[in-house]
């Protein structure tokens, strides 16, 4: 599967794992906005960027990133979580959980699952 | 006094009945005497004298007659003495007058005449015939005795007689007299009624002959000696009746005496006391029975006379002091003190005296010392006094029952319930008891304390004041549960403490019964919860948490894998660089670890880092003591160490002589703190910019900028290597 060309948000508050995903969806030919580690800076590119979909982590440095989930669905952006546990928060039952730590494989099948 | 010549006038009659006829019998009926000499004769007789002639006229009465009369001498020839006969006396008297007469022979009257005075005297008359020469019989001469005085006597003799026999006879004592050798010489009715004998046969026995043989030894002595001695003594035993049967007789038996005083027989009083024998037998079976009774439910009774302070013991009494019983039974008051406890004498014998002194029964309890082992036993004991309404002196009875085993049953009791009253005050738990209405009827301090309410708020208030009307509704489902099925509940409700704080009690709490099983309140044991639950909630947080960080953390050690192998030339450089990353991340993880977690000091997560990459001394640390997120921490520690082996490889400390300063403050800019952090090499090798940015520089510029929400540059300087951080202030710093 190619995603050529699609811009994908990335919000991680942890720069590795943030680099880690980048070079993931860098592999599958995405290009990546972000990452970003905050929830006001994430809401921020959510909002105002031209994005294809985005990769969430639930939890921001302590806080939740369910504004910019909100802001995401306002826009018709397909999203998917990650996290490193727990449930998708509630009212994005429906949408994919990549549970961390995740490998490419598991990116791209959420990638799938979201853009159909 | 003159006497008229007796001359008939008419006829009367007179006492013996005849007519007196004198005048016409002279001629031919010759008096025993000249007539003078007969006349003087006769009314010098103390005797009244009258002489009748064969009509019944009389010819002659003396002085006597005339006196008793009173009326003049020719009256009393001719007086009707039917007139003065007491009317008892008359039909008797008139009977015999006249038959008398007819018979001719001497015949006797007696009988009451009114005197002159109206008096009423007895006389009694003899009439004897009189005849002539030739033996005709021509009338009577009668005499009259005076015998009012031995009449009176005689019937007062009868009268008492009368009245002797009819008491002895009726008497419920029998009377027998004996002669010195012991035969019956004198019985009455009512002993040969109470001795079984007939009078006949008795007079022909002995009084030892019908005396049981069991009591004859005794009764001899006592016989003889009353002969000998005249001593009078009284006693019972038992007769032998003629059928066999036996009979208990009181005696009292005296000598009878002469007037000489020589004794001639003995006179026993006999009573029939066999009924009271019977009774007393069974009195005595009864008080045996009671007696029995009391010892085998282990009373023991004792009673002594207040004159002398000793009387009779049962025998259980003396085993209940553990004194050796005595055979007369007998035991003093002071050898039942002495054997109570010394503590308790005084007591004891402050009530017993008491007792003595006013009437007023006692029931104590004491110790006594046993006699023979000298154990310590526990008595209750009762005594009162009986007063008798006569003159025997005051008696004082009582009982007592060994009760060890009871105030040891009570002391234990007492212990525990002393046990359980120190467990309810202080008890960390909560301990309550409510009536069946729910209403709250003691709590101990421990509820106090929780609730913060006074005893006085709490008790009388129902268990609804203190909790919400949902967490009530649980306590009554629970309740009507333990009505339905018995048994305890366990159930965790929130109560409300006075000032609204919840509090999470779990209270486990059952019916409390009667005797026959029908619930008369609850009682309930409650633990708070709060800080438990509370701590719960933190641990399942915790477990959460740390899920959560050990799957960030495997994220970024596979993130930290990914990028040292994704574009290593040299495999073993590429392990080499993961193994110093995993290090760091590891070191950053204890330093948190030791921290819980919280914020951590910027200077050791940086002293830390460079830790493994040289000496000390070519590190210059310059900075304030901030803390920083722990998160922050790790980022920061990983960033310090891509840093220091970038030194290590190719800048500063890639000769002896190069050195690292790390200069980080807090600054403020419009207003706002933010933290200033520079990376500063000296000393080095010339810097050349690298043609290709690695995970090092990636992770700096843009992770660690990431993290710190600020800028981050790294500046290859020909001099050395510089890398500055400019951020605000992480949240949290300080």
């Amino acid at each position: 599967m190619n995603y050529d060309g699609l811009r994908v948000l990335v919000v991680e508050d942890e720069p590795v794992v943030a680099m880690c995903l980048e070079d993931i969806l860098e592999t599958l030919g995405c290009e990546t906005v972000g990452p970003a580690g905050r929830l006001a800076e994430g809401l921020a590119l959510a909002e105002q960027e031209s994005l294809g979909a985005a990769i969430l982590d639930i939890n921001l440095a302590g806080e939740r990133s369910i504004p910019i989930a909100e802001a995401l669905r306002r826009r018709g952006v397909p999203f998917a979580f990650a996290s490193g546990y727990g449930a998708t928060p509630e009212g994005f039952e429906t949408l994919p959980l990549i549970e961390k730590p995740y490998r490419a494989a598991d990116i791209e099948t959420a990638l799938r699952a979201i853009l159909g | 006094m003159e006497y008229p010549r007796v001359t008939p006038t008419n006829a009367a009659y007179a006492i013996g009945g005849a007519y007196p006829k004198m005048s016409q019998a002279e001629p031919d009926e010759p008096l025993p005497v000249g007539e003078d000499e007969f006349r003087m004769i006769a009314d010098s007789a103390p005797v009244v004298v009258w002489v009748t002639r064969l009509d019944r006229t009389r010819s002659f009465v003396n002085r006597a007659y005339v006196e008793f009369l009173g009326v003049p001498y020719d009256e009393a020839l001719t007086f009707d003495w039917r007139r003065i006969i007491h009317p008892d006396d008359a039909p008797d008297i008139l009977a015999k007058s006249i038959a008398g007469e007819a018979s001719m022979a001497t015949f006797d009257l007696e009988g009451r005449y009114r005197n002159f005075q109206g008096q009423w005297r007895w006389l009694h008359s003899t009439s004897s015939p009189r005849r002539d020469a030739q033996g005709r019989h021509i009338g009577f001469i009668g005499v009259a005795h005076d015998v009012t005085e031995a009449k009176t006597a005689e019937l007062a003799l009868r009268d008492s007689e009368a009245q002797l026999s009819a008491f002895i006879a009726q008497s419920t004592a029998g009377f027998a007299q004996v002669d010195l050798e012991g035969r019956f010489t004198l019985v009455n009715d009512r002993f040969c009624q109470i001795a079984g004998w007939s009078h006949d046969e008795l007079m022909g026995m002995r009084m030892l002959d019908i005396t049981h043989p069991d009591d004859r030894t005794r009764n001899r002595p006592l016989f003889d000696r009353a002969v000998a001695e005249g001593t009078p003594y009284t006693h019972e035993k038992r007769y032998i009746r003629k059928d066999g049967s036996v009979v208990w007789v009181n005696n009292s038996v005296s000598v009878i005496r002469r007037p000489d005083g020589e004794p001639f027989g003995v006179l026993s009083v006999t009573l029939d006391v066999t009924r009271r024998r019977e009774a007393e037998a069974q009195m005595r079976k009864s008080e045996e029975s009671l007696r029995l009774a009391t010892e085998s439910a282990g009373m023991a009774s004792w009673e002594f006379d207040l004159e002398t302070m000793e009387g009779e013991w049962s025998p259980n009494r003396f085993d209940l002091l553990g004194m050796p019983r005595r055979p007369d039974s007998r035991g003093s008051f002071d050898d039942w003190i002495d054997r109570v406890h010394p503590e308790d004498r005084e007591m004891v014998r402050a009530a017993a005296q008491r007792c003595f002194a006013t009437g007023e029964s006692y029931t104590i309890e004491y110790r006594v010392c046993r006699a023979d082992n000298r154990e310590e036993r526990w008595l209750q004991s009762h005594g009162s006094r009986i007063d008798y309404a006569d003159n025997r002196p005051n008696r004082f009875v009582g009982v007592s029952f060994d009760i060890t085993t009871r105030k040891r049953g009570e002391d234990e009791l007492r212990e525990s319930e002393a046990r359980f009253r120190t467990i309810f005050e202080q008890a960390n738990d909560f301990l309550i008891t409510t009536t069946l209405d729910q209403i709250v009827t003691s709590v101990n301090p421990a509820v106090l304390t929780a609730l913060g309410y006074a005893e006085e708020e709490i008790l009388g208030a129902k268990i609804g004041a203190f909790m919400d009307p949902d967490q009530l509704a649980l306590s009554m489902h629970a309740f009507d549960k333990k009505m339905r099925e018995g048994g305890t509940t366990r159930l965790t409700v929130t109560v409300r403490a006075r000032d609204g704080r919840p509090l999470i009690w779990e209270i486990n709490s059952r019916l409390t019964t009667d005797a026959e099983g029908t619930p008369t309140g609850l009682h309930a044991i409650g633990r708070d919860m709060t800080e438990a639950k509370r701590a719960e909630a933190h641990l399942r947080l915790l477990v959460d948490e740390l899920n959560h960080r050990v799957k960030n953390t495997l994220a970024i050690v596979q993130g930290i894998a990914q990028q040292s192998f994704k574009d290593a030339t040299d495999p073993a450089i590429a392990r080499s660089a993961f193994e110093g990353r995993l290090a760091a991340l590891s070191e950053a993880h204890n330093l948190l670890t030791r921290q819980h977690w919280g914020s951590v000091s910027m200077a050791q997560i940086i002293g830390d880092a460079i830790a493994p990459h040289g000496d000390a001394g070519r590190f210059e640390l310059d900075g304030p003591d901030l803390s920083i997120l722990p998160k922050t921490a790790i980022s920061l520690a990983l960033a310090i160490h891509e840093l220091a082996t970038n030194a290590v490889k190719h800048g500063a400390l890639s000769q002896p002589e190069g050195g690292v300063v790390i200069r980080w403050a807090q600054i403020d800019r419009d207003g706002r703190a933010r933290l200033s952090l520079v990376w500063e090499e000296r000393d080095g090798p010339e810097v050349v910019t690298p043609t290709r940015r690695g995970f090092g520089t990636r992770m700096i510029e843009r992770g660690l900028a990431a993290e710190f929400g600020g800028t981050v540059k790294i500046d290859f300087r020909p001099r050395g290597l510089t890398c500055t951080v400019d951020a605000p202030l992480p949240e949290g710093a300080a």
